[in-house]
């Protein structure tokens, strides 16, 4: 008896590049989310999360396969007002106002009782008069979630909304964002930041070459790269203008090993790194093996 | 007790349909449109100069009126032109710069959309005719009244056509500067469309199949019969005939550009 937020099987979606061959933006995704749910699509440039979400939005059709959001056809949704989203290029018009941006998609809605509502959620209220185009990129970001909130939807899409943000900007976001979620909203979002998704999403979908190729609890695809990382500081006398001294390195080496600590190696770890690694052409298992042994 | 009401009524969400205000989205847009100083300036400004400049107090008769109430005519229809070439231009814009996505995620119908835009473009286009008419009133442009009546309507709605034409070049074109180049152009082919000067000659015989000629000739046809300042006299047919080919022509290419456009998403 319960609906799920999104049913998608079989989606697929194949796009003519300007010479005429053929890509497949997605291929053969199938997803399920439950209402309530927070998911993360992680996946680099290109990988078909843009074309995944517009698929679920109904704003592109799919070749093949079908989406059911909360058991109807997605573009119906829409109009219902149970789904919105936040996209990431353009949408908005440089020459509104916040305001006025904010009371033409609530009129659009039939929903003007929502304008103050929603500025207040976004953190525009102070903002209010400021045109479009005079406000930063973190602004007219957090104004796109503002329209989002617009139909009081229970379910919001976010298509990498942080992008080309500052880390205070993005900050800024996913506070009103965490705050608005707490009201038990499902929420979709892809982003490239791990971080992000570390972060903020139950879920964690992680899409490469318009396949998904991993799909668990976010704790699970923590775990799959290493659990955790153990940092030394060298001391300074170490440490070169050719980076590390390999002789002080044999030495750490040496010392650590009746420890049970096999191997030691320098990196600038980071989650970039781990994101690489999934979505290698490695096959994910074989990663996921080593990281829970 | 208090508890089990509460839970209801969170459960119980009752989603009323939506209802679109087109109208109070209309209202926005239309004041957006004319905040914009620049885009207002070639749209009312310019023709109402040009109308001081060339027309004003020209009391050489022409057919029933006066030069006076000629210019007008014509200063009226390059404004009329102006705004709804513009209108329609930056509507199509919008479409594929990504308001259209924003306005996709609506309950509103394209239809609809297209419909307000239209809206839009007529009231704007209503300005410059209005106060052009109305200095021209003031300052001695003579004309039967059955002139002044049928000219402004034909000058209103005939503008109309250069909607789809704005809508044309913009999916054409395409990007930011697509509304500013269908603008451009409307002023030479409104130099081609014996609108600014009597043209004679070669330049004339072509103009007479630009887009701005039969719009003009139309509009101008109650004062004038036909007859050009410069000799000679068109028949109605003409201006007529030019009128229907340009609309089937923009129409066509409008098609194509919306057609093209699809493709690409």
């Amino acid at each position: 008896m319960n609906t799920p937020a999104i049913h998608a099987t079989g989606l697929r979606k194949e796009f003519r590049q300007a010479d005429g061959t053929p890509v497949v933006a997605v291929d053969d995704v199938d997803l399920t989310i439950q209402p309530g749910e927070i998911v993360a699509f992680l996946g680099p440039n290109g990988a078909g999360k843009t074309t995944t979400v517009d698929m679920l939005l109904g704003l592109t059709r799919p070749d093949a396969g079908s989406v059911e959001v909360y058991g109807v056809a997605p573009d119906a949704a829409v109009r219902a007002g149970r789904v919105s989203a936040v996209m990431q290029t353009g949408g908005l018009l440089n020459d509104f106002t916040v305001e006025e941006t904010v009371r033409a998609i609530a009129a659009l809605h039939g929903r003007p009782d929502r304008v103050d509502v929603v500025l207040e959620r976004a953190g525009l209220t102070e903002l209010a008069g400021r045109r479009v185009e005079a406000c930063s990129g973190g602004e007219q970001q957090r104004l796109k979630f503002a329209l989002a909130l617009v139909p009081d939807p229970d379910l919001v899409i976010l298509d990498e909304p942080t992008t080309g943000m500052d880390v205070g900007a993005r900050q800024e976001f996913w506070q009103a964002m965490r705050a608005d979620a707490a009201l038990g909203r499902t929420i979709v979002f892809a982003t490239h930041y791990l971080a992000e998704a570390d972060e903020f999403a139950g879920r964690t979908v992680l899409m490469n070459h318009g396949r998904i190729v991993h799909d668990a609890p976010t704790t699970d695809v923590r775990a799959a790269y290493g659990g955790r990382t153990v940092t030394f500081r060298p001391p300074a006398e170490a440490v070169g203008p050719e980076g590390i001294d390999p002789a002080w390195l044999a030495r750490a080496q040496q010392a650590l090993a009746p420890l049970g600590v096999a191997d030691l190696e320098v990196s600038a770890a980071s989650l970039e790194a781990a994101f690489l690694a999934l979505t290698a052409e490695v096959p994910v298992d074989t990663i996921l093996e080593g990281a829970t042994r | 007790m208090t508890e089990q009401l509460v839970h209801s009524a969170d459960t119980a969400v009752v989603r009323t349909a939506p209802r679109p205000s087109m109208s109070t989205y209309g209202r926005l847009d239309l004041r957006r449109q004319l905040r914009d100083r620049f885009g207002m300036f070639f749209i009312v400004g310019l023709p109402t100069f040009m109308f001081l400049v060339f027309g004003l107090g020209s009391d050489d008769a022409v057919g029933s009126g006066n030069v006076a109430m000629y210019v007008m005519i014509s200063m009226a229809a390059y404004g009329a032109v102006t705004a709804t070439t513009g209108v329609a231009g930056s509507a199509a814009t919008e479409q594929v710069m990504g308001w259209g996505r924003q306005l996709g995620l609506t309950p509103m119908r394209p239809l609809a959309f297209i419909a307000t835009k239209a809206a839009i473009a007529m009231v704007v286009a209503l300005m410059p005719v209005t106060l052009i008419f109305t200095i021209g009133a003031l300052t001695g442009a003579r004309g039967s009244w059955s002139d002044w009546v049928l000219a402004g309507a034909l000058v209103w709605l005939g503008s109309a056509l250069f909607a789809i034409y704005g809508l044309a070049m913009s999916l054409v074109f395409r990007g930011p500067n697509a509304t500013g180049i269908a603008s451009g152009m409307i002023v030479i082919l409104a130099f081609l469309g014996n609108v600014f000067t009597p043209m004679s000659g070669l330049l004339l015989d072509i103009g007479r199949l630009t887009p701005l000629y039969g719009y003009a000739a139309l509009a101008r046809f109650p004062l004038t019969e036909g007859y050009l300042p410069t000799g000679g006299r068109d028949p109605l047919w003409l201006p007529v005939a030019n009128v229907l080919a340009w609309t089937i022509l923009f129409s066509l290419l409008a098609l194509w550009g919306v057609r093209r456009s699809r493709a690409r998403v």
